[in-house]
C-alpha cells in the first residue's frame, strides 16, 4: 500500500459536521496543487493560503484529540489585536488601530487585520528584524547587513534567493552590498561560518562533530563537519573587504581513530559534491598563492581566477534538496517558533533523526508549500498568524497541568524584542491622538511611511537598554534597575506635554476615565474593574493629586509584566 | 534527563492574592521593608534567619584577584634566585618550613599556612585576549557555544535566586586589558555588575524626582497591578520579570556597599590608601553582605620592559592588600568561607628580554589558593631548574577551573543542559588538584 502524502493523512483528521465539506474541498485543493504543482496564480491571496491555516489546526488538533489534551479557548478579540500587531507590525496597536478593529466583523476580523497589517511598511521593519536578529545577533546594528535584508523584504524577494545572496557574499552596488555581511562578520573564524551557516540556514549544529563523531546524533559524524567546513574553507576577505575564494585548497582532519583525511564537500544529507577544481602546477600554485598574498595586503591587486567555487556549489546542493530540504524546514520552524513560542522542532537547531518534530508530517507540509512558491516568507507568516492554533488564548487557569509547549493547545507568553519593547513604549506614552486613524493612513501612505521611520529609528536609541531574549530566558535586574532608575525612564517616557499620555491622564476628569484611557492606550484593553478600583484608590489616597501619581501610575503599568510580554 | 541541571531555573510568583483595596500598599510595603531590613543585617555582619538552603547558598563566596596582563610566577610563587633566569630577586621562607617564595611578598610569606600555591599551570595560550578567554571560562568558546566564565558559574551555584545583593561584581579601574566578563549561556541573569568608571552601581541612585516613599509606593502599585497577569501566565520567564523587580529595593539598599566612607578609619587606613586596597575593601564588605563572586582587577602586569621595577612595585601592592584582606577576612570568621585567588591570563618567560623584560608565557606558571576549602601550606606542581617547563603536577586551566569549583564546594562534573548538548561545569576530563583541597 503506499503510504499517505503528508499532507492527505493530515486531512485525515477528526472532522465532524460542517468542517467536513470544507476538509473536502481543501483536500481537493491540495491534491490539485500536489499533482499539479504550484499554481502562482492562487498563491497571491484567499482561499489557498487559508487551506494552510486549516491544514496546521488539523494536524495540531488531531494530534491533541488523540492524546486527550485539551486545548485553551481562542484569545479574546483585544489579545489577538495586540499578538498580532506585535508579531506582524512589530509594535503594539495604536488605541485608533482599536477602535477600527473593534468594529469589523468577527467573523473576517483576523484576516482583515492580518492583511491591512501586511501592507504597512511596519510589516516590512518587522520582518527585517526578526530576520537580523537571527542571522546577526552579535552585530545588532550592522546598518548594511539591515540596509540589505529591507531591501530583500520590502522587494518580496524568496527566502532561497536571500540564502543565496548572502552566502555567495557577492561584490554588489547598493543596498545589496550588505548580503556579504553574514558571511564577513564570520570569515575569520571558519568554524563559526561552518557552524553558523548549519544551525541559521538548516537547523542543525554540527559542532559537536568536529571532535568525534556525535555522541548523541547518529546522523553526524566528522565526515559532515569536515564536509560542511569544505565549501568555507577557501573563503577569504581580501584587503579591500571582499568575500573571495582561493582557487584551489582543501580540509584535512584527523579522525578519532588518528587516520588524516581529506574533507569531501559533502552536503548535511550526505550529497557528495564533485570538486571540479582543475588540476594546477606548483608553478601556478606559486604564482596564485602570492596574488592571494597580494591581496589581502593591496587594495587594488588583482582577483585570482577562480574556476570551482565550493561556495556555489553549496547554495546549488542546499536549495536542490528536495528530499530533506534543511533550507526550507529551518525556516518554517524558526518562522513558527518566533510566531508561536516554540518550534515543532525543539531547540530548532536540533533538526536531526534523534530529536523528531513534534508533527513531522505538517512541518514536511510546510517546507513543501513554501518550496512550492517560491520560498515565499510572507505566505508562511500569512498562514500561521490565520491558524486558530495561533490565535489561543495565553491564560492557563485550570487546576490541570498545563500542556507541554510542544502540544500547542495554549499560548505561550513571549518575552518583546529589544526592538519591539522600544517601539511599544514610545507608542504607549504618546496620547491616543497623536497616532493617526486607520482610514487617515490608508489615504496617506507616504505620511505613515514616514511616521513608521522615525518610530523604528527612535527604537534603535532605546534598544540597547533591554536583552534580546534567549532560550529559557530570564529578565536582567538591570532591566528593572533601569526601568525604576534611569534618567531616561523620568525625563522622557513619563515626560509631560501635549503629544503626551500623561498630559492626557492629567486631563482626565475622573479616575475612571484615567484607568480606561490608560489601559485601551498602553495594553490595548479595557481595563477591569479591580483595575479601575486601583486607580480610584491610587489618587483617592492623596488630597490633591500630583503630576507624579499620574506618572507613577504610567510607570507601574508599562514596568508591569503584561506590557513586557506578547500574550 | 535525570541528574542534569537545566538552567535556568527559576520559579514564577505563587503568592497571588485577590486585589484587596487599600490594603495593598501597606501589605507589599511590608516584604520591600522587610527585604530592606534582610540585607541590611547581612551588611552588618549578623545572621539572618535560617532559611534552608537558600541561605546556605548566600553564604559562600571567592575573591578573585586578577593581575591582569600576566604577573611573573619568578618574581611571586615560583622564585628561582641564582639562576640565568632568575633575576636579581631573592627567595624567602615563609612561616611554613620548606617553602620559599619571592623577597616581594614578605607579608604573604608570613600567610603562606592560609595559601596554596599551584606552580604547574600550562595553559598553552600566550595572548592577552584569547589567554584570559581560556583562564576565564576554563575552556575556550566552541562555535555556538559561548561558556560562561568562573563568576557566572559561582553566581549562578552559589548565589541566590531572589538575592537582595548582586551575585557576581567585577570592579575593573584601569583600561588596560580591561574585560567585562561573560555569563555566555546562563544569560543575562548571570551577568556581572562591572564597574569601570564609577565605583557606584548604574541606575541604583533614587532620581532627583521621586521620594524613596514614592518609589517604593509606585514599585508596590506595580507589583499588585502585576499579579493579575502572572496569575494567569506561569513559567519562569513571566516570572522572572517581577523577581527582577524584587531585587530593585536590595540592589539601591546595597549600593552603599561600594562606599568605604562607611568603613571606620582604621579599618580604611588598614587597606591603605591605593586604588587596589581600596576595592579589596569594597569586595570584603561584599562578600559579608552575602555576594558569591567578586572580581578585583590591578593592573598592568605585562612587564615587556623594566619587569622587575614593574613587579617592584605592583607586587608590593598586592603583598600588602591580600595579607590585609586575609587578615580582615580571617577576623570576621569570612575566610572559611571565602576562597581568595591570585590569577592572570598567564604568566611570564623565564628569559629575561634585551629590554629586561619578560614576555608572555603560559607553559609554566603559578597561581595562588587561599581560604574556603583549601589546604594552606601547600604547594602543587614544580617546573624545571630555570622554570621553562611543568616538570610535575600539570594543570591545565580546566583543571584550575575543577580545582576551584570543588574548593567551594560545587561538583564539576555537573552538567547544564544547553539545548540539548550536555555541558559540564568545568570542561570535559577536567581534573580537581586534590592536593591543594581539605
Amino acid at each position: 500500500m503506499p503510504p499517505d502524502t503528508p499532507t492527505t493523512s493530515l486531512l485525515r483528521g477528526a472532522a465532524t459536521g460542517s468542517d467536513r465539506l470544507v476538509l473536502a474541498l481543501v483536500r481537493c485543493c491540495l491534491l490539485l496543487v500536489l499533482l499539479l504543482g504550484p499554481l502562482p496564480c492562487l498563491a497571491a491571496q484567499t482561499t489557498e493560503t487559508d487551506s494552510i491555516a486549516v491544514l496546521i489546526d488539523n494536524a495540531i488538533d488531531q494530534q491533541n484529540v488523540a492524546a486527550g489534551i485539551t486545548t485553551a479557548p481562542q484569545a479574546d478579540p483585544d489579545t489577538l489585536l495586540r499578538r498580532t500587531t506585535l508579531d506582524l507590525a512589530g509594535r503594539i496597536p495604536t488605541s485608533r488601530e482599536r477602535d477600527w478593529y473593534l468594529l469589523l466583523p468577527a467573523e473576517t476580523r483576523q484576516q482583515q487585520l492580518v492583511d491591512r497589517l501586511m501592507q504597512l511598511p511596519d510589516f516590512d521593519f518587522h520582518l527585517r528584524n526578526s530576520l537580523d536578529e537571527l542571522l546577526l545577533p552579535e552585530r545588532p546594528n550592522d546598518g548594511e547587513f539591515r540596509e540589505y535584508l529591507l531591501t530583500a523584504v520590502r522587494e518580496r524577494r524568496p527566502w532561497s534567493r536571500m540564502f543565496r545572496e548572502m552566502l555567495l557574499a557577492a561584490p554588489a552596488d547598493g543596498p545589496d552590498k550588505g548580503a556579504a555581511q553574514f558571511v564577513r562578520s564570520r570569515v575569520r573564524e571558519l568554524d563559526d561560518l561552518t557552524n553558523d551557516t548549519a544551525v541559521l540556514f538548516f537547523g542543525v549544529n554540527i559542532s559537536c562533530a568536529k571532535c568525534h563523531d556525535h555522541p548523541l546524533v547518529a546522523d553526524w559524524k566528522q565526515d559532515h563537519y569536515y564536509g560542511m567546513q569544505a565549501f568555507f574553507h577557501r573563503t577569504f576577505t581580501s584587503k579591500k573587504n571582499l568575500i573571495l575564494e582561493k582557487p584551489f585548497g582543501g580540509v584535512k582532519f584527523r579522525t578519532t581513530a588518528g587516520v588524516d583525511r581529506d574533507a569531501a564537500l559533502m552536503f548535511l544529507n550526505g550529497a557528495v559534491v564533485t570538486d571540479a577544481t582543475p588540476s594546477y602546477t606548483d608553478e601556478e600554485k606559486k604564482s596564485a598563492e602570492e596574488q592571494i598574498r597580494r591581496l589581502e595586503r593591496e587594495d587594488d591587486a588583482q582577483p585570482v581566477p577562480v574556476s570551482f567555487s565550493p561556495r556555489q556549489a553549496l547554495i546549488d546542493t542546499a536549495i536542490a534538496d528536495q528530499q530533506q530540504q534543511y533550507l526550507a524546514r529551518n525556516i518554517v520552524n524558526r518562522t513558527w517558533a518566533r510566531l508561536v513560542g516554540t518550534g515543532f522542532v525543539d531547540p530548532p537547531d536540533q533538526m536531526h533523526s534523534g530529536n523528531p518534530a513534534s508533527h513531522p508530517e505538517l512541518l514536511q507540509s510546510l517546507g513543501a508549500d513554501l518550496v512550492a512558491h517560491d520560498y515565499d516568507l510572507r505566505r508562511l507568516i500569512r498562514s500561521i498568524v490565520l491558524s486558530r492554533a495561533y490565535a489561543r488564548s495565553s491564560s492557563w487557569t485550570s487546576e490541570t497541568a498545563q500542556p507541554a509547549s510542544q502540544t500547542f493547545a495554549v499560548a505561550v507568553a513571549r518575552p518583546l524584542t529589544p526592538r519591539q519593547l522600544s517601539a511599544s513604549l514610545l507608542i504607549a506614552t504618546r496620547s491616543a491622538g497623536n497616532w493617526p486613524a486607520v482610514d487617515e493612513v490608508a489615504a496617506k501612505p507616504d505620511e505613515w511611511q514616514k511616521r513608521r521611520t522615525d518610530l523604528e529609528n527612535q527604537a534603535n536609541g532605546w534598544m540597547r537598554e533591554f536583552e534580546q531574549p534567549s532560550r529559557d530566558f530570564q529578565i536582567a535586574v538591570d532591566e528593572a534597575l533601569f526601568f525604576s532608575n534611569n534618567d531616561r525612564v523620568q525625563n522622557d517616557l513619563l515626560r509631560d506635554g501635549g503629544d503626551r499620555l500623561v498630559n492626557s491622564l492629567k486631563a482626565a476628569e475622573t479616575p475612571q476615565q484615567a484607568a480606561r484611557l490608560l489601559w485601551t492606550v498602553v495594553c490595548s484593553r479595557e481595563p477591569a474593574e479591580a483595575e479601575t478600583q486601583v486607580v480610584v484608590d491610587w489618587f483617592a489616597r492623596v488630597p490633591q493629586r500630583q503630576d507624579s501619581d499620574v506618572q507613577a501610575l504610567l510607570w507601574a503599568v508599562l514596568a508591569g509584566a503584561e506590557f513586557r510580554f506578547n500574550h | 534527563m535525570s541528574g542534569k541541571r537545566l538552567i535556568p531555573v527559576q520559579c514564577g510568583l505563587s503568592d497571588v492574592a485577590g486585589v484587596s483595596r487599600r490594603g495593598f500598599l501597606g501589605g507589599t510595603a511590608v516584604g520591600v521593608g522587610g527585604a530592606l531590613a534582610a540585607d541590611m543585617r547581612a551588611v552588618n555582619g549578623l545572621r539572618a534567619e535560617e532559611i534552608a538552603g537558600e541561605l546556605r547558598r548566600g553564604e559562600k563566596h571567592v575573591i578573585l584577584l586578577w593581575l591582569a596582563g600576566g604577573a611573573s610566577q619568578l618574581e611571586t610563587w615560583d622564585p628561582k634566585p641564582g639562576v640565568k633566569t632568575g633575576g636579581p630577586f631573592a627567595a624567602i621562607p615563609t612561616n611554613v618550613a620548606g617553602i620559599q617564595v619571592s623577597e616581594l611578598l614578605p607579608k604573604l610569606a608570613q600567610r603562606m599556612h592560609l595559601t596554596a600555591v599551584i606552580r604547574s599551570l600550562n595553559t598553552k595560550i600566550a595572548d592577552h585576549g584569547r589567554g584570559a578567554d581560556l583562564v576565564e571560562r576554563g575552556r575556550l568558546d566552541d562555535p555556538g557555544l559561548r561558556y560562561p566564565d568562573l563568576g557566572a558559574v559561582v553566581a549562578k551555584e552559589l548565589g541566590r535566586l531572589e538575592s537582595t545583593v548582586p551575585d557576581y561584581v567585577s570592579l575593573y579601574t584601569s583600561t588596560e586589558g580591561r574585560r567585562k566578563g561573560t555569563s555566555g549561556f546562563l544569560g543575562a541573569r548571570y551577568a556581572p555588575l562591572f564597574l569601570a568608571e564609577n565605583m557606584a552601581p548604574p541606575n541604583t541612585g533614587l532620581h532627583e524626582r521621586l521620594t524613596a516613599a514614592e518609589h517604593q509606593d509606585r514599585a508596590a502599585l506595580r507589583d499588585l497591578l502585576s499579579k493579575r497577569f502572572t496569575a494567569e501566565h506561569r513559567g519562569s520567564t513571566v516570572g522572572s520579570l517581577n523577581s527582577a523587580y524584587q531585587r530593585v529595593q536590595g540592589m539601591m539598599a546595597s549600593a552603599g556597599l561600594f562606599n568605604i566612607e562607611q568603613e571606620p578609619a582604621e579599618v580604611r587606613a588598614r587597606y591603605g590608601p591605593t586604588q587596589f586596597g581600596e576595592q579589596c575593601l569594597i569586595a570584603r564588605r561584599l562578600v559579608e553582605a552575602g555576594v558569591p563572586f567578586v572580581k578585583v582587577a590591578r593592573a598592568w602586569w605585562d612587564s615587556h620592559g623594566q619587569n622587575f621595577e614593574t613587579h617592584l612595585e605592583l607586587c608590593a601592592d598586592l603583598d600588602h592588600c591580600m595579607s590585609v584582606l586575609l587578615d580582615d577576612l580571617q577576623e570576621r570568621g569570612l575566610l572559611e568561607k571565602t576562597l581568595v585567588i591570585t590569577l592572570g591570563e598567564f604568566g611570564r618567560t623565564p628569559g629575561i628580554n634585551a629590554s629586561l623584560g619578560r614576555d608572555h608565557f603560559a607553559s609554566a606558571w603559578s597561581c595562588s589558593l587561599s581560604g574556603l576549602g583549601i589546604r594552606g601550606g601547600v604547594v602543587h606542581g614544580a617546573t624545571d631548574a630555570e622554570g621553562h617547563t611543568v616538570v610535575d603536577g600539570e594543570a591545565s586551566a580546566g583543571d584550575l577551573f575543577a580545582t576551584i569549583l570543588q574548593a567551594v564546594g560545587i561538583d564539576h562534573t555537573h552538567e547544564y543542559m544547553v539545548g540539548s548538548r550536555p555541558t559540564p561545569l568545568a570542561d570535559f576530563g577536567s581534573k580537581p588538584i586534590r592536593s591543594v583541597l581539605v
